[in-house]
């Protein structure tokens, strides 16, 4: 397999889409073939002790489709996340429950229609055991009733849409499916908290929301809202930014305009840098404003950029760079080792969603034909992960897991998201 | 409510920076550049790489212009020249060339460029703020309403007051009789894609410490300098100094009272002058084309 590998690297690195070519398909097709007639003499050993139903597709090659950008504003997620994943495959030797794994790319361009059409071509002409992936919500509200239909078992490792695990009237804008598991997290999970805990913990009673104007900017605004209310928190303005917006300086100097302190913000990557300056630049802390905000405000690709300028803001998500747990060293140390490069909260989601399947397929031999079985085995699965104790939600195949309160400290001239407080086993509300 | 028009204009001077070079390349040789925001990318990256390697934002201001008009002389005989007169090939070279660039700058992880966002710091002695009119400003801003209004004064007298501004003018009304009169056009082409590249890095360095560095601001760029030119009229400098002074601060103004229709107010203003003044706010008829 390692003549077909060289290939998708290039084409990673190059942050294009993953597109077999037809010479390629060949190449990887025969070479799976090859690996799966000799695979019965290589893992014999490990096939004995495998379940005995699962003897019939022990050696078989189990096909896996990643949906993931690698192309327009999300690629450098996508990237991070196939990291993750090839080196999860790696460090297992290629095979999950003693079957070998042939991973095939597909570049879903955060487009819900050419992430409908990979969908179906996994279904259709890949003949996929499971997909994973999927980082922008739309996409996987637009596959889910084609993946629920076809019984495809999908793992979502990013999009946070509150609506893809729950039970919603008419399933407008989605709703939950016993074939789709999240290993991510939901937006309720990231903002609702840390408004109850700002509430509550903090005593702030005043809270100015300003968000990124899409749906999951709305939503985290609502579920923060919420969370902020339950211990008599008021919400006393909103203030929306269109997505990409050039110049943060006129929202920043409305912010300054308006008397309430504690800011609420929803942003990620460029959007986020450019609002930080922008608050830097206009002396908000030094006048008094509090940046608060889920965690992907303050994550490593905007802190490296803003520097010390978020020093002091504070956020919540279900993993820092510097949490301290044994599996979040080893993961950073093998990521770094094999790519030179700091993992980020996209790598551990892509990472947790192989690990679960890993685990489960290891319950049920490797048989991924009886999805009952493969759901239950999905279900019952529990591991420790980069981010702390895992395992999903059994109602709605969502992840339970803790949400860590972070504050922006410069530490040895760099800025890090120092843990500052946890609230244990969040559950998604699952309507 | 001073602030944010100080915000306006400081965008509108970043406007009229970006949108000259343009609006140059344009009446000079009745190209519409849309690499125009891939070069604007391009200087901000390599101010990103001057100012890391040499530590100085200045050093960057200057050399990035040159490197760019080093580009674009190398580009119009290389490209452009032979395919004078055919409006539309030109224009998807210069497609072509801005996705050559965009694809280059996110390959060059190894420069520390790549896909990821990247930001370059405000110079030192412009990073901190000044009261006005009560509050605080940051000084890199009004730096920036100050360069764009020194540049187009300087501008403004090269175009009418030296010999190059001359022919430049004298190109813009009449290349063909210009030749005949014994210019050397190719020559004047050449350094004219030259200068509009270079105003395009020039705009480009200008604004990274404000808007950062991420792919997709070329398109940006290019929209926003297209609206600008539509608007204060084609191919003259005037026009260009016109349309930023009105979009910038109606862009501002925009986001402050109406958010959500931001960008649709800054086409609306087009749609109106296109449909009242088909030639731009300062724009004139131009005949023999």
């Amino acid at each position: 397999m390692t003549n077909t590998k060289a290939p998708n690297e290039l084409a990673a690195r190059r942050g294009y889409s993953y597109r077999m070519s037809r010479r390629s398909f060949l190449v990887t097709a025969s070479a799976a073939a090859l690996a799966a007639a000799c695979a019965p003499v290589a893992t014999s050993g490990s096939a004995a002790t495998a379940a005995s139903s699962a003897a019939a597709t022990a050696g078989k090659v189990l096909k896996m489709g990643q949906l993931l950008p690698f192309t327009k504003v999300y690629a450098e997620l996508g990237n991070s996340m196939r990291r993750a994943t090839d080196l999860y495959l790696k460090n297992a030797g290629n095979t999950l429950a003693a079957r070998p794994v042939q991973v095939i790319y597909e570049d879903e361009a955060n487009d819900p229609q050419v992430g409908l059409q990979k969908t179906q071509k996994f279904i259709d002409q890949d003949h996929v055991d499971v997909m994973l992936g999927i980082v922008a919500t739309p996409i996987a509200y637009a596959v889910r009733n084609v993946i629920d239909s076809s019984k495809l078992l999908f793992i979502e490792t990013n999009a946070g849409g509150n609506a893809l695990t729950r039970t919603t009237a008419g399933c407008k804008p989605s709703c939950k499916s016993p074939y789709i598991f999240r290993a991510s997290f939901s937006s309720y999970q990231v903002s609702e908290p840390i408004g109850e805990y700002l509430s509550g913990k903090k005593g702030v009673k005043d809270a100015f929301v300003f968000i990124a104007d899409y749906g999951f900017g709305t939503e985290s605004a609502a579920d923060f809202t919420t969370g902020f209310a339950k211990n008599g928190g008021k919400i006393t303005g909103t203030l929306k930014a269109p997505l990409g917006s050039a110049d943060f300086t006129p929202f920043v100097t409305q912010l300054k305009a308006q008397p309430t302190k504690d800011i609420y913000s929803f942003f990620s990557g460029a959007d986020a840098v450019k609002y930080i300056k922008a608050w830097n630049d206009l002396g908000m802390t030094a006048s008094g404003y509090k940046m608060n905000g889920a965690g992907f405000l303050t994550e490593q690709d905007v802190l490296r950029e803003v520097k010390s300028a978020a020093d002091g803001a504070t956020t919540s998500l279900f993993w820092a760079f510097e949490l301290d747990n044994p599996e979040n060293k080893a993961f950073k140390d093998l990521f770094q080792k094999e790519y030179k490069l700091l993992p980020d909260v996209f790598a551990v989601q892509a990472w947790d969603g192989m690990r679960a399947l890993d685990q489960a397929l290891q319950k049920v031999g490797g048989d991924t034909s009886d999805k009952q079985k493969l759901i239950r085995a999905l279900e019952d699965v529990k591991f420790k992960s980069p981010r702390g104790d895992f395992e999903f939600d059994k109602d709605t195949h969502n992840p339970i897991q803790d949400m860590y309160i972070r504050e922006v400290r410069t530490v040895g001239g760099q800025a890090v998201n120092a843990i500052v407080d946890k609230i244990g086993r969040v559950t998604d509300p699952g309507k | 409510m001073l602030q944010q028009a100080l915000n306006g204009i400081s965008f509108g001077a970043l406007l009229f920076v970006l949108a000259a070079g343009l609006s140059l390349v344009f009446g000079m040789m009745d190209v519409v550049n849309l690499a125009h925001g891939a070069f604007y990318m391009l200087g901000a990256y390599l101010a990103l790489s001057i100012v890391r390697w040499s530590g100085s934002f200045w050093i960057a201001l200057l050399v990035v212009p040159l490197v760019l008009a080093a580009l674009g002389l190398l580009i119009e005989p290389l490209l452009l020249r032979r395919l004078r007169g055919r409006h539309l090939d030109q224009v998807l070279v210069t497609i072509g060339l801005s996705l050559v660039i965009v694809d280059f700058i996110r390959l060059r992880d190894d420069w520390g460029w790549g896909g990821e966002v990247r930001s370059l710091a405000v110079p030192a002695g412009l990073d901190h703020s000044i009261a006005v009119a009560g509050s605080d400003y940051p000084l890199y801003r009004l730096f920036v309403i100050g360069f764009g209004v020194a540049l187009a004064l300087t501008l403004g007298l090269i175009h009418r007051r030296t010999r190059i501004g001359a022919l430049i003018r004298a190109g813009v009304g009449d290349a063909e009789m210009l030749g005949a009169l014994g210019v050397d056009t190719d020559r004047l082409f050449a350094r004219t894609f030259a200068a509009g590249a270079a105003l395009a890095g020039l705009a480009g360095v200008i604004a990274a410490p404000v808007f950062g560095l991420q792919p997709g601001m070329d398109v940006d760029a290019l929209i926003f300098s297209l609206i600008v030119v539509v608007v204060g009229g084609l191919g003259s400098l005037g026009g260009a100094v016109a349309g930023s002074a009105v979009v910038g601060p109606a862009d501002t103004f925009g986001t402050v009272l109406f958010p959500q229709f931001a960008l649709a107010l800054i086409f609306a203003i087009m749609a109106l002058v296109l449909l009242f003044r088909p030639t731009g706010l300062l724009g004139r008829v131009r005949i023999g084309r």
